[in-house]
């Protein structure tokens, strides 16, 4: 039996489980093998790309899927277009940057700490959107991040303003050298996160909470009368979204040693929004698998200079026109062509 | 004297530029139902192609509305590559908010390619400064303060007074009966994207010409439109209008008694609470509609 026939027969009968299966719903034992079997060859990848400029951009590529994947649960699984989920990663990297160098914290403590100060920022953002709509929301949680953004630039005597700050603790394990190791530490922790946050987020989407809000995005009044609360379904939604996001952001400050407004710029939001989209919403490996592309694209275009960003623009343009469901939608299609041509030839 | 006359002054004169840079955004939400994110890069293109003109000995009343009457068509034309072939996706708003961005990076790119990151600088409305009140001003800045009102007029005038406003203003409030009707949707999208882009051309050649021009100068004023439409409540177009000449007063104030570094933080601050308070914006009746 197929799995997408298992899948229908599972639909077609009301869900006994404690969390209902839905179409196209995968058993989660085959998702966690599917999971250790993907982050397995992740793993192997240095093997391959044996030097260390490569490594960078693999930990770039992951650092980005994790802000990308996180933003994914709460505009694509939510519905909740949170703008400012960029300011969440700039406050992981502005409070690991300060907890490390003006309060000396150990930098591993530092960098959990982050996380959990920028899930107090997405309950922060989250109180005034809760009455909000649609577009309202883009504009709150836009205006947020330009007051996070301009609350750094004017301290400047803690966050050194539009000079950033430099310097920045780096992670440690016991004596390792983690400067001139090639960056494989660095490359295994961010995989490693990268790991942990996929697994928390596709644990969340499958619970009953990750069904919950699913509900509220595609008929809220239903899900309302049916005993969903609103409020604290967006505050949870948010505040998940946000751990991991802060975490990297601690993560990127670490690893980059220094630390900018550059990271609240319109311009990184475009491309992680870009990411979200084009791996297509509410899929969660779809945001990890465009940041995979749009990053080793951007980073085989290094030459053309200026138009770097306008062919990356047009690339953008041309899958966001063509294929609304992102790059899975793409991948989705191409494999219903594909069963049903094989399905075609058995008969 | 002096402080109300800073005040009066400044308060008029950045209002004035806020409501030219927020109306155009305002029209498309208002008929289309989507937020043009590059708006701001149609600013800066405005100015460039203005700056271009003149660069090629056109005169300034020859250039300024050749640039203007190009930039409708450059709104035209994006509205009919990535917008309109996205209407009826279920995620519209979030979609075209990417779609924008997108063409606004290859816009803003493109811009950079052609002519380099060099700052430019488009002559003045009016040259030479007078004073006024015990402050000195520019006559650009005064220009400024009285042209803005009479093209918001004029669209006034026009979304009200004339046949074409009217449908426009129907197609905002009711798609399917304005189809319904008779009239060309298609045609009327189009319309209200190519004002909007003539207007934000209009909002570009005021700022280049006090203010040095990169290719990237579109970003902070699309920033300060998007809040200008939030407070003026997004459902018309004379709230907008409004609540420009107010944050043009407030900014005045805040960066007089608070220094300019507080300003920007204060007016999200209010932002963010009026929007807690009222997110339905500060001059919407309710049942909102257009102008």
């Amino acid at each position: 039996m197929s799995a997408a026939n298992l899948a229908d027969t599972q639909t077609s009968r009301p869900a006994a489980s404690a969390v209902p299966v839905g179409p196209g719903r995968v058993p989660w034992q085959r998702e966690a093998i599917g999971i250790v079997v993907g982050f397995a060859l992740l793993a192997l990848l240095p093997l391959i790309f044996t030097d260390s400029y490569s490594r960078h951009v693999l930990i770039m590529v992951f650092i980005y899927a994790i802000v990308a994947s996180n933003w994914d649960l709460s505009l694509g699984y939510g519905g909740i277009f949170n703008f400012g989920h960029i300011a969440l990663f700039g406050i992981g990297v502005y409070a690991y940057s300060l907890l490390t160098k003006l309060a000396g914290l150990d930098p591993w403590v530092a960098m959990a700490a982050s996380g959990a100060v920028a899930v107090v920022a997405a309950v922060a953002i989250t109180i005034p959107i809760l009455r909000l709509k649609g577009i309202y929301i883009i504009l709150v949680t836009f205006g947020f991040a330009q007051l996070v953004m301009q609350i750094i630039l004017s301290q400047s005597d803690y966050t050194g303003g539009t000079q950033g700050i430099v310097r920045i603790p780096s992670l440690y394990i016991f004596d390792h050298n983690m400067v001139r190791d090639g960056k494989f530490a660095y490359f295994y922790i961010a995989l490693a996160l990268l790991a942990a946050s996929t697994v928390f987020l596709r644990a969340f989407v499958r619970s009953r909470t990750g069904i919950g809000i699913v509900a509220l995005r595609d008929n809220e009044e239903y899900a309302v009368s049916r005993g969903i609360s609103l409020v604290r379904q967006r505050l949870i939604t948010l505040a998940a979204s946000a751990f991991f996001t802060g975490v990297a952001g601690a993560f990127y400050a670490a690893y980059q040693r220094n630390a900018s407004v550059e990271v609240f710029s319109m311009s990184l939001g475009t491309i992680i929004l870009s990411m979200v989209l084009l791996g297509g919403t509410s899929t969660i490996y779809g945001a990890i698998i465009a940041s995979f592309v749009l990053t080793v694209f951007s980073e085989a275009m290094a030459d053309f200079g200026a138009w770097r960003p306008i062919i990356t623009a047009v690339l953008i343009l041309v899958v966001m026109l063509a294929y609304p469901g992102g790059i899975v939608g793409m991948l989705k299609s191409a494999m219903a062509v594909f069963s049903r041509r094989t399905s075609a030839r058995k008969s | 004297m002096n402080t109300a006359a800073d005040i009066l002054f400044g308060g008029l004169f950045q209002g004035s530029l806020y409501a030219m840079m927020a109306v155009g955004l305002a029209l498309v939400w208002t008929t289309i139902g989507v937020f043009n994110f590059s708006h701001g890069v149609f600013m800066m293109l405005g100015a460039y192609l203005a700056w271009q003109g003149i660069a090629w000995g056109f005169p300034a009343y020859v250039a300024f509305p050749l640039a203007v009457a190009l930039m409708a068509g450059v709104g035209w034309l994006l509205q009919a590559t990535v917008v309109r072939p996205l209407i009826g996706r279920a995620n519209l708003v979030l979609v075209v908010v990417i779609t924008t961005l997108a063409a606004g990076s290859l816009i803003e790119n493109g811009a950079l390619v052609v002519w380099g990151p060099r700052s430019k600088q488009v002559p003045p409305l009016l040259e030479g400064n007078i004073t006024l009140g015990g402050i000195g001003v520019s006559l650009h800045q005064i220009a400024i303060i009285v042209i803005t009102p009479i093209i918001l007029a004029a669209l006034w005038f026009f979304l009200n007074r004339t046949r074409l406003g009217l449908a426009l203003r129907a197609v905002a409030q009711n798609e399917d009966a304005s189809r319904l009707v008779g009239l060309n949707v298609t045609m009327l999208y189009a319309l209200a994207f190519g004002i909007a882009a003539a207007l934000a051309a209009l909002a570009g050649i005021f700022l280049g010409g006090y203010r040095f021009m990169t290719p990237v100068m579109g970003a902070d004023p699309l920033l300060k439109a998007l809040i200008v439409v939030v407070f003026g409540g997004i459902s018309s177009i004379s709230g907008p209008i409004f609540a420009a000449y107010v944050i043009g007063f407030f900014e005045a104030i805040c960066s007089y008694y608070f220094g300019l570094y507080w300003t920007p933080a204060l007016l999200f601050a209010a932002l963010i609470l009026t929007l807690m308070v009222k997110p339905e914006g500060l001059f919407t009746r309710s049942g909102g509609r257009l102008a």
